[in-house]
């Protein structure tokens, strides 16, 4: 008789017969930090070594293309001038020179 | 006293980390405890309203924790202590006789949404109704947690010879229960 009533509450198992709402901890522990004044930090976004590196990359790019066009061009506009003036002097002797300061020259 | 306990009490009294140190308290032991409860108030809501005010008195309670148990003895102490009150409040509201506060639980966990065993696990809780509150406490936490008869003795205060007696008892009349019924 003994025997059977233990099988009984064998077969019964341990397991219990009761459920939760769904969440009901997540939602349970959080209504507890609200009532003890209790706010966590908002977790900080890790970043990686390599993802600081790139920010970098792409910041340094952005602020130099700039700088570096407009002197490339600054350069390019400086020597066209000279050029243009070497071109120019190369094409006249100096007599053409003498008489054209000459008649420029204002009247005493 | 383990390193990890030491380092929470320390974080418990610090003013500063208590209500962080706190919450992680909560997430550690909340499921544990909710289903010590249940397992005597039965129904979801009551026990929701029981782990409630567990932590809450545990909270309102840390400066007079001074480490003497640890953590885990102290909160299933106050849990096992609202449950009790929690049970002897609804016998004072309710009634004429023990037998029907038990009955009440047992009309409360048949029609508790969140009841999802079936008819002979309803029989178990059945007999269990019919012990006496300490013996449940004892045979709930013998019989589906495993507890030793040591970790009993600190929570309940009781020697763990009465625990083993008591244990003993409760299964006897559990048997006879089932004896009865077939």
């Amino acid at each position: 008789m003994e025997t059977n009533n233990k099988i009984s509450l064998d077969k019964i198992g341990k397991e219990l017969p009761f459920a939760v709402p769904e969440n009901y901890f997540e939602q349970f522990a959080s209504r507890i930090d609200e009532q003890i004044g209790y706010k966590s930090s908002p977790k900080k976004k890790i970043l990686r070594p390599w993802m600081y590196m790139a920010a970098a990359v792409f910041t340094g790019i952005a602020v130099l293309t700039p700088v570096f066009y407009t002197t490339s061009n600054q350069r390019t506009a400086i020597q066209t001038t000279e050029n243009y003036e070497s071109y120019v002097l190369s094409q006249v002797d100096e007599t053409v020179l003498l008489d054209c300061y000459v008649n420029d020259a204002p009247a005493k | 006293m383990s390193q990890p306990e030491e380092d929470l009490q320390q974080q418990l009294n610090s003013p500063k980390k208590r209500a962080a140190a706190f919450s992680s308290l909560v997430r550690s032991y909340q499921e544990r405890l909710y289903w010590h409860i249940r397992k005597m108030v039965l129904s979801h809501e009551d026990a929701n309203d029981v782990l409630q005010n567990t932590f809450m008195k545990a909270w309102n309670g840390l400066d007079g924790f001074r480490g003497d148990s640890q953590v885990s003895t102290w909160l299933y102490r106050i849990a096992t202590n609202e449950t009790l009150t929690f049970l002897a409040n609804k016998r004072m509201r309710n009634v004429s006789s023990i037998d029907d506060v038990d009955e009440g639980l047992l009309s409360v966990l048949r029609a508790d949404n969140y009841f999802n065993g079936n008819e002979i696990q309803l029989k178990l809780q059945q007999a269990i109704l019919t012990l006496p509150e300490k013996q449940r406490l004892v045979f709930n936490m013998k019989y589906f947690d495993d507890i030793t008869y040591e970790q009993m003795e600190n929570v309940l205060g009781t020697s763990v010879g009465a625990l083993k007696a008591s244990y003993h008892h409760a299964v006897k009349k559990i048997e006879k229960y089932f004896a009865e019924e077939e």
